[in-house]
């Protein structure tokens, strides 16, 4: 480890004056190495679970050791001490931050003889990120495409992390604060506001689903550098899923790393052009559907957050760019839906091309009584008013296609109030007030959906909902 | 080439904590350079270039101060080897030293050699425009309309031989040099059909003299985008167009210019040159009639007279449009709902309205105007469009 920033230091015998450690001037130490780093990083809060292990030679009886954390943004209430051998010989009499020194703490452990043993110290920091990003090139007929998924991880936590394992979590932790703020607050501060409620809820979330930790896999790895891409290992884990970087990584402080997490060479993809208002705006757009399953080479993990870059080949080996669009968390099996935006060579028109009004209903001396214009018994009444009618809409939705491929246009809107849409297409209800109907249009070709909105107004009105009748 | 983005490849294993210590490097320059203007409102940048690899891991650093790549975008491709000299790699991971517009790729290889990647951004300030240059027939039935691609390159950074590529037409090769503003031909159509078409439209262009109702009469030159007026091959991007006439004596003269709007294949684009003054349109509503049916329900019959004199000596067709809510609202009432009309008998505007470009809120007559004979005094002609607006309430 080059530029240190937080550092473990057992302090030696000679300076130590019955377990008094505090008040003198002159220190003597040794400085532990670190043996290895495992890094937990979640992605959902600012939080990274670092694993570090020292191998500590003790003496019989008192060890002060000392752990300081200048300059970084280590949560001081989360540091923990273990013992990972002779557990029974050593014991942690007691934890002291000193009040003149906010980022250290002293520990004294007792130990019943002489020996050295491995020890684990965790703790939480900040600063330490993680976030998905994913690169999606289309054939150039579009019928297939290669979507690269990757993972970077950024450190810009005060403190460079040499060789750690890195392990990073899919998933949305619960936390009641951040970490961040109690990383800069005096660690009597932290005390005095430190709820049972959190450290058992950041607990329970955190260090029990890491209790599997596979530091002892890593254990007298001989790191090699390969020249192959490193794998991503995927595992679930309860409501998350964990994603371990194969070997070890080094990442400088302020440094961004990133890695190759999937690449499936070969997702069939649809594409289809749709028009929904609330979900896309008031245009059509062109849609790259595909899943996240077996059959697409996916399928292994769920897909994070993440920006998807969406580009299409064209010949000579060149790309053509296609968009920028952010996906939420995939779970496995699920659809994907690239949002291309509109396409120049498709024309989406909506034609009103008559209106008409009937079933026409005065309402007599403003009273109760309603009388249908055009019935016959009707006498004239210079003060009716009209009081209901049926608003007949005919539109035409008109589409024309001049890519050199069929289209497959999706159309869903919405209509308030009592309405009946009929029409010959298929359509149907998607729910009570929106109706979706589609249609194939042939490269060069034109479609012509043709279809009626009868809106009952007024006292006609008896419903909130769109009825679909053929016709 | 004043490069501001470099691509450098380290050449010994150096650990990134050695960045910005001892480098040796190699500068691997651009074999291609492909511009893809084709998106609506981004321009990636394609670079091919052949780099060096030796066996093992290899650190190749790419660095872009002062130009705007966006740096989320930057794809690093291997090319499939096409030799036997060059090796097959493989990008292992990329990592972004802070406080720099720079990243390093580190490329595993199986063997020394050299591999041809591409590299691709984003990058802001190489915008594209387009415009169009339209030299009008003397006799005005055609034009010959030069398309242009201007591209303004404000990046901060130049290209020598760049392939430019806007979606359409052909592929330019040009060089593309720091801050210039360059146009270039992209496509030219020598005959394209146009017809001139002169508008009243009340709703639309409104009042010349609105005391004596007399309408503005915009004249616009229509180039359908099809095949058989010499177009129809892509959709016509939005564009100024700058307009001339040719004078006879092999001369043109400048008649207007107007922006021409984005136009789908199959589509019109309208150039508008300016009001025509000889063609005099006179608009009255010549009869508003209230019908009870019952309580406060009418129907309204109405008859719009217009008076039509052409000075010119030839004849025009002359579109006459109606936009039925702002007939509505100017008979002195108006509501959200739609207008419920039909065309009544005492209509004596010529054929029927255009079906294509009617419907229910607007209506689209062609009138064929008689050229003016001589010195003679030109032809009042008039014509009705009787309308009856059905179930209407306030």
């Amino acid at each position: 480890m080059k530029n240190f920033r937080h550092t473990i230091v057992l302090l030696s015998v000679l300076l130590i004056c019955s377990g008094t450690l505090f008040g003198k001037n002159l220190d003597l130490s040794t400085v532990p190495d670190r043996d290895q780093v495992q890094l937990t990083i979640y992605n959902s809060e600012d939080l990274t679970l670092v694993r570090e292990t020292r191998v500590v030679s003790f003496k019989k009886g008192m060890n002060p050791l000392q752990f300081s954390w200048a300059n970084t943004l280590i949560d001081p209430t989360s540091v923990e001490l273990e013992f990972r051998d002779k557990a029974g010989q050593l014991q942690v009499l007691d934890t002291t931050f000193p009040h003149d020194k906010p980022q250290m703490l002293y520990w004294n452990v007792q130990s019943d003889s002489n020996t050295e043993a491995r020890i684990e110290i965790s703790y939480f920091t900040s600063g330490i990120s993680w976030a998905g990003d994913y690169v999606v090139i289309a054939n150039p007929g579009e019928t297939g495409l290669r979507m690269e998924g990757f993972v970077r991880v950024s450190n810009r936590s005060g403190e460079p992390y040499e060789n750690a394992q890195v392990r990073l979590v899919v998933g949305k932790i619960n936390l009641v604060e951040k970490i961040a703020e109690l990383a800069r607050m005096p660690v009597a501060k932290v005390k005095k506001m430190e709820k049972r409620e959190y450290k058992q809820l950041r607990h329970k979330a955190a260090r029990r689903a890491m209790a599997p930790a596979a530091m002892d896999a890593v254990a007298g790895m001989v790191m090699e550098e390969s020249a192959v891409p490193k794998q991503v290992e995927k595992e679930g884990l309860g409501e998350y899923f964990l994603y371990t970087i194969e070997g070890r990584e080094s990442i400088p402080n302020g440094w961004s790393k990133r890695l190759r997490s999937f690449d499936a060479a070969k997702v069939p993809v649809e594409v289809v052009y749709r028009y929904r208002r609330q979900e896309y705006g008031n245009s059509l757009v062109r849609l790259y559907l595909l899943r996240n399953d077996d059959k697409s080479g996916l399928g292994s993990t769920p897909i994070p957050n993440g920006k998807v870059q969406v580009f299409r080949q064209n010949d000579s080996n060149g790309l053509s760019y296609l968009a920028t669009r952010s996906i939420k968390y995939v779970p496995i099996g699920d659809r994907i839906e690239l949002n291309l935006g509109k396409d120049p060579e498709v024309v989406f028109e909506l034609i009103k091309e008559k209106v008409f009004r009937d079933n026409i209903w005065v309402r007599i001396k403003k009273g109760r009584v309603y009388k249908k214009v055009g019935d016959g018994s009707f006498i004239v009444d210079h003060k009716g008013t009209v009081a209901g009618w049926d608003e007949h809409q005919k539109f035409n939705q008109r589409i024309r296609n001049y890519t050199d491929q069929s289209i497959r246009v999706e159309v869903r809107r919405g209509y308030p109030g009592d309405v009946t849409f009929r029409s010959c297409l298929d359509a149907k209800s998607h729910d009570y007030r929106s109706v979706e109907f589609s249609a194939e249009v042939a490269a060069g070709g034109r479609a012509d959906l043709r279809h009626e909105v009868i809106t009952r107004n007024g006292y006609n009105a008896k419903q909130q909902r769109v009825k679909v009748v053929g016709g | 080439m004043n490069i501001k983005h470099v691509l450098l490849l380290l050449l010994l294993a150096i650990p990134l904590e050695g960045w910005a210590r001892i480098k040796l490097i190699t500068l691997p320059v651009r074999e291609r350079v492909e511009i893809q203007l084709d998106h609506a409102s981004a321009t990636l940048v394609e670079e091919e270039r052949i780099v060096p690899l030796v066996r093992g891991i290899n650190q190749v650093d790419f660095s872009w101060a002062n130009t705007r790549i966006d740096s989320d975008s930057i794809l690093f491709r291997m090319l499939p080897a096409v030799s036997e000299a060059e090796v097959d790699a493989k990008v292992l991971s990329v990592s972004y030293p802070p406080n720099e517009n720079a990243l390093v790729w580190s490329v595993g290889a199986d063997r020394s050699g050299s591999a041809r990647v591409r590299i691709s951004y984003l990058l802001g300030g190489l915008d594209k425009s387009f415009h169009y240059r339209a030299v009008a027939s003397k006799d005005e039935t055609s034009l010959r309309l030069s398309q242009f691609l201007r591209l303004k390159n404000y990046s901060n950074e130049s290209y020598d031989q760049g392939q430019l590529w806007v979606g359409f037409g052909d592929r330019l090769q040009r060089p593309v040099g720091l801050n210039e503003t360059k146009d270039m031909l992209l496509k030219q159509y020598a005959e394209v059909q146009i017809q001139k078409r002169y508008t009243v439209d009340v709703s639309k262009y409104g009042y010349i003299q609105e005391a004596k109702k007399k309408l503005k009469v915009p004249m616009h030159y229509v180039l359908k985008n099809d095949a058989a007026n010499g177009l129809g091959q892509a959709a016509l991007p939005f564009g100024k167009a700058r307009i001339f006439q040719q004078d006879g004596k092999g001369g043109t003269t400048f008649v207007g210019e107007d922006w021409g709007h984005f136009t789908p294949r199959d589509d019109e684009m309208q150039l508008y040159l300016g009001v025509a003054r000889d063609i005099v349109v006179k608009r009255t509503i010549e009869r508003r009639e209230r019908k009870k049916i019952s309580g406060n329900l009418y129907n309204y019959d109405v008859v719009v007279k217009y008076e039509v004199e052409n000075f010119k000596d030839k004849p025009v067709t002359l579109d006459i449009q109606e936009q039925l809510p702002r007939l509505r609202a100017e008979l002195g009432f108006n509501n959200r709902r739609d207008v419920q009309w039909r065309l009544g008998g005492e209509t004596t505007l010529p054929g029927s309205p255009d079906a294509e470009k009617s419907d229910a809120d607007k209506l689209l007559f062609h009138v064929g105007l008689e050229a003016r004979k001589g010195a003679d005094k030109a032809k009042k002609q008039t014509y009705r469009l009787h309308l009856v607006l059905q179930n209407e309430w306030r």
